[in-house]
């Protein structure tokens, strides 16, 4: 019964067939015209997969490549020299990668240069009938006072709904979101905390106070996570962040921290 | 039977694999057409399905993983210590409920876009929102690369690990390594395990069958095991303590006596004590292997109190050799016959057995008094069997004379020759004073032969052989004749409808080439003449009659001419050939070409060129009239100068949208 390595056993006792090497060096030597037949033969999304697939392939080859040429050219570069460095040259090409996230006077430099100096400056405006959809009531459908938000919205926690008589707008459950995907911009790592609320949509007051979340719109995000420290000491734990994504055509709502 | 069997799970792709395997059959099974003027509901429903769709196959195929791979709780402890052993038993936990987790939240992804996708307003939306969808599964499989990776290699390994069953009569060889085991399974099983002259060359649980009382016997051999704690055995040590642990089976420890395997004997004995736990409640038998270069009466006394341990537990010992195969089926024997009655007496202590016990019943009837009572036989019968016996006894058998002798038995069949005794064994040559022995069985041969030719003289005297001479009338003459022209009529009959049978190819009917005109003056004449009929004088009949074929020619002529000479020609004549040519010798008509008159020219024409004489023209004429003749008839031309192409461009060739496509298929 054949059992544990028994083909590296067979191979030990018996070997390969006589022609393994050849048919192997063969079967490789075939292997570009049989890529090539099907790079010529695929259509379609398959095409365009493994074009992908073999663009990618080929730049890794020619980095190796030039890798390897590097390699061969003697490098004529200066070892640093021993001993002490004289003061004066202490910081030079030495860059700090560290930086001191929460400093009062950086923060206060920020906060002269523009309140509103946000990474997305500039908002396409979201008009009324993108925004809304015209909900038809009464018995014969007449009516068409009633709206539907088609966007994401938050919704604060306590909330309630207004009996349908008086409910102008109407935000779906399937569009609420309560969490967004922050980024910090310096820490390059991205979080996903907790909607505090809509702080400005630029788009419309009326969409701000609607909580309605769209590209460019400026929301309050909850960052105790992070473990961000004022000078004082006390833990940050609001912060405004700007939304970068579409997010009703994403499903999730991507932000940069303002910092 | 296989208990487990752990061949059967499916392969476990990798990640990049699973997604694009995964992808493509949504790509494949759902639909992929959809435009912005359908109603919206469809757009919706269209990306929904895609969605949902891939989630489902995700699902689906996690499951079976999930499914296939043994849980370790519920099979044999032998299988999953083992399993513990070789994969880690956390890992492989660990790597199970992660792929559970990333089914749970494929799912809870599908579900969340779905939800989405019902408010979509557009196309470009509701496509956005499928790939985000089918990007944020993917990347969900992406993080569960390790894992699958990790569950591919535990079964590709499973699939590799020997069946064992863990609840049927086994024997498992343990000891240090080097000491003999695999040789010895080599030789009581078929199961090839490697064989090396350094230590643990067996690295995993191998197994073997072998027979013993009409009983299939599992066999077991394990690494070798150092003499150290538990804590820090090796993965290969840990396989063989865990068949020690969980089978039960009859464990044969083997003791190198020779001590070639590198360890003293005393060593050995030191790792039986220190693993003697692991033999309890099981039947065992110390092997003392090598038996050919050391015996353990050649041991010296001081040394074989080494032993001493084992003779205080009454353990038995064996001795065996397994090169040269001295004692290795006393081994097996004895090993065999423990565990029997070990299984036996295990069986007999279950509660199982008072309830089949009760059941059985021996009845043992007790002797009622000391007469004798033979069984009766009438004299009559006892009397024939006596004789039978002595008939059956009378003659020796050469069977029985075989069996008498043995190997110096040879067939001898002379000896029943009926011929006096003392020839039987004479030797006949086969040459004697040049003469062939067998020519001279019959001594009265000549004479025989002298009569038979005697007679034969007389037969021949009498006129017996004579052939009496054949007189043919007329009529014989005749009919022979005719007998002869039937058959060779017959004959060229069946060779034409042969030679027309054997094209079994269509004839399409355009390659019939015109035919020659069959109904001829000359051939009726000729038929009938063959049938017998007199055609002597048929010339005025009114058959003969005919018409000549190029009238339509030379009839302008004709009239031309019989006008001027109306008199002296009979009008009548002309409907004759024979009247026709007399009256009308034709013109000589200048040959023209398109220079002007037709010179001769000192070139032969083509079709002489290069040819010698007459024979060869006539053959290649004939050779080009037949090839001409055959591609006319296989492509349906109409002749030779026949260039006709039926259909220029085909329509389904060369209409239609091409793109990246093939002609030939839309």
């Amino acid at each position: 019964m054949p059992q544990n390595e028994y083909i590296e056993r067979h191979r030990k006792l018996y070997g390969r067939r006589l022609d393994y090497e050849e048919r192997k060096r063969k079967r490789e030597a075939r292997e570009p015209k049989k890529r090539a037949e099907q790079a010529r033969k695929l259509r379609g999304i398959k095409a365009k997969l493994f074009n992908k697939e073999r663009r990618n392939e080929k730049i890794q080859m020619k980095k190796k490549i030039q890798a390897h040429e590097e390699k061969k050219t003697k490098k004529t570069e200066e070892q640093p020299t021993d001993g002490a460095l004289p003061v004066y040259l202490l910081d030079r090409d030495v860059q700090s990668r560290a930086k001191i996230l929460s400093n009062m006077i950086k923060q206060k430099r920020k906060e002269k240069a523009g309140k509103w100096d946000v990474p997305i400056p500039k908002v396409k405006a979201q008009a009324d009938s993108e925004v809304f959809k015209v909900l038809r009531s009464g018995r014969t459908k007449r009516k068409a006072w009633k709206r539907m938000v088609t966007k994401v919205t938050f919704v604060g926690e306590g909330f309630t709904r207004k009996p349908p008589k008086f409910e102008r707008f109407i935000r779906p459950m399937a569009l609420r979101f309560n969490k967004a995907h922050v980024t910090h911009p310096e820490l390059k790592a991205t979080f996903h905390v907790p909607i505090i609320g809509v702080k400005k949509n630029p788009s419309s007051p009326m969409y701000t106070s609607l909580g309605v979340i769209t590209k460019g719109t400026v929301i309050e995000v909850n960052i105790s996570e992070l473990g961000l420290v004022t000078q004082a000491g006390k833990v940050v734990w609001g912060k405004y962040a700007q939304v970068t994504n579409n997010p009703e055509n994403d499903g999730c709502i991507n932000a940069v921290l303002i910092v | 039977m296989v208990l487990y069997n752990f061949k059967k799970i499916a392969v476990v792709p990798t990640a990049k694999d699973f997604v694009d395997i995964t992808l493509s059959k949504t790509q494949r099974k759902t639909p992929t057409v959809v435009h912005k003027q359908y109603k919206i509901s469809r757009i919706r429903q269209f990306y929904m399905r895609k969605v949902k769709f891939t989630q489902q196959n995700f699902h689906d195929r996690l499951s079976q993983i999930i499914q296939e791979f043994p849980k370790l709780d519920d099979i044999h402890p032998f299988y999953a210590d083992l399993m513990n052993v070789l994969y880690d038993k956390d890992h492989f936990k660990l790597a199970l409920g992660q792929l559970n987790t990333a089914r749970h939240l494929v799912d809870n992804v599908s579900k969340d876009y779905v939800r989405l996708l019902k408010f979509g307003d557009s196309l470009y939306r509701c496509k956005t929102l499928k790939r985000a969808a089918l990007g944020r599964m993917a990347t969900i499989m992406k993080r569960q690369a390790p894992n699958l990776q990790y569950l591919e290699h535990v079964r590709q390994h499973l699939a590799r690990l020997p069946s064992i069953d863990p609840y049927t009569r086994t024997i498992l060889i343990t000891g240090f390594p080097n000491v003999g085991k695999s040789s010895f399974v080599n030789k009581i099983t078929r199961a090839d395990v490697e064989v090396q002259p350094y230590a643990f060359t067996t690295k995993s649980l191998y197994v073997g069958h072998t027979d013993y009382k009409y009983l299939r016997w599992q066999v077991i051999d394990t690494p070798g095991i150092l003499d150290h704690p538990l804590e820090e055995r090796n993965v290969i040590e840990m396989q063989a303590v865990t068949a020690l642990a969980h089978l039960r089976a009859c464990v044969l420890y083997f003791v190198d006596l020779s001590e070639q395997c590198g360890h003293t004997i005393e060593e050995q004995v030191q790792l039986y004590e220190s693993i003697k736990p692991l033999f309890a409640n099981k039947p065992l038998l110390v092997v003392l292997s090598k038996s050919d270069v050391l015996k353990l009466s050649e041991l010296p006394a001081d040394r074989r109190e080494a032993f001493k341990p084992f003779q205080q537990e009454g353990v038995p010992l064996i001795e065996m050799s397994s090169l040269t195969e001295e004692g290795v089926m006393q081994v097996k024997t004895e090993a065999c016959e423990a565990l029997l009655a070990f299984r036996v007496d295990q069986k007999l202590r279950t509660k199982k057995v008072e309830g089949v016990l009760n059941r059985l019943h021996v009845a043992l009837p007790a002797q009622r008094d000391g007469k004798a009572r033979p069984p009766c036989i009438p004299e009559k019968v006892a009397e024939k069997k006596l004789k039978m016996d002595g008939c059956a006894t009378g003659r020796k058998l050469e069977k029985d004379i075989e069996e008498e002798l043995g190997d110096e038995y040879t067939l001898d069949l002379k000896k029943n020759f009926d011929i006096r005794d003392e020839w039987k064994y004479d030797k006949i040559p086969e040459m004697w004073n040049g003469h062939n022995i067998q020519d001279f069985i019959d001594p009265e041969i000549l004479e025989k032969l002298e009569k038979l030719e005697q007679e034969e003289e007389l037969r021949i005297q009498s006129g017996l052989y004579a052939i009496p001479k054949m007189e043919m009338d007329e009529t014989m003459k005749e009919i022979r004749e005719l007998a002869r022209q039937i058959r060779d009529r017959k004959s060229i009959i069946r060779q034409e409808s042969q030679v027309k049978k054997q094209s079994t190819k269509p004839v399409t009917p355009r390659t019939t080439t015109a035919r020659a005109r069959e109904r001829s003056v000359g051939r009726l004449r000729e038929e009938f003449e063959n049938l017998g009929v007199d055609m002597s004088e048929t010339d005025k009949a009114n058959f003969t009659q005919t018409r000549g074929r190029a009238r339509s020619l030379n009839r302008p002529l004709l009239k031309r001419a019989r006008s001027g000479a109306d008199d002296d020609e009979e009008p009548r004549s002309r409907s004759t050939s024979k009247g026709r040519s007399l009256s009308l010798a034709p013109t000589k008509r200048l040959r023209m070409d398109s220079e002007g008159r037709a010179r001769s020219v000192s070139k032969p024409p083509r079709d002489e060129m290069g040819i010698k004489d007459v024979v060869m023209k006539k053959k290649l004429k004939n050779v080009a009239h037949k090839a001409i003749a055959k591609k006319v008839g296989k492509t349906g031309l109409k002749g030779e100068a026949d260039r006709f192409i039926g259909t220029k461009k085909p329509m389904h060739l060369f209409s239609g949208k091409r793109g990246m496509g093939k002609t030939d298929r839309r």
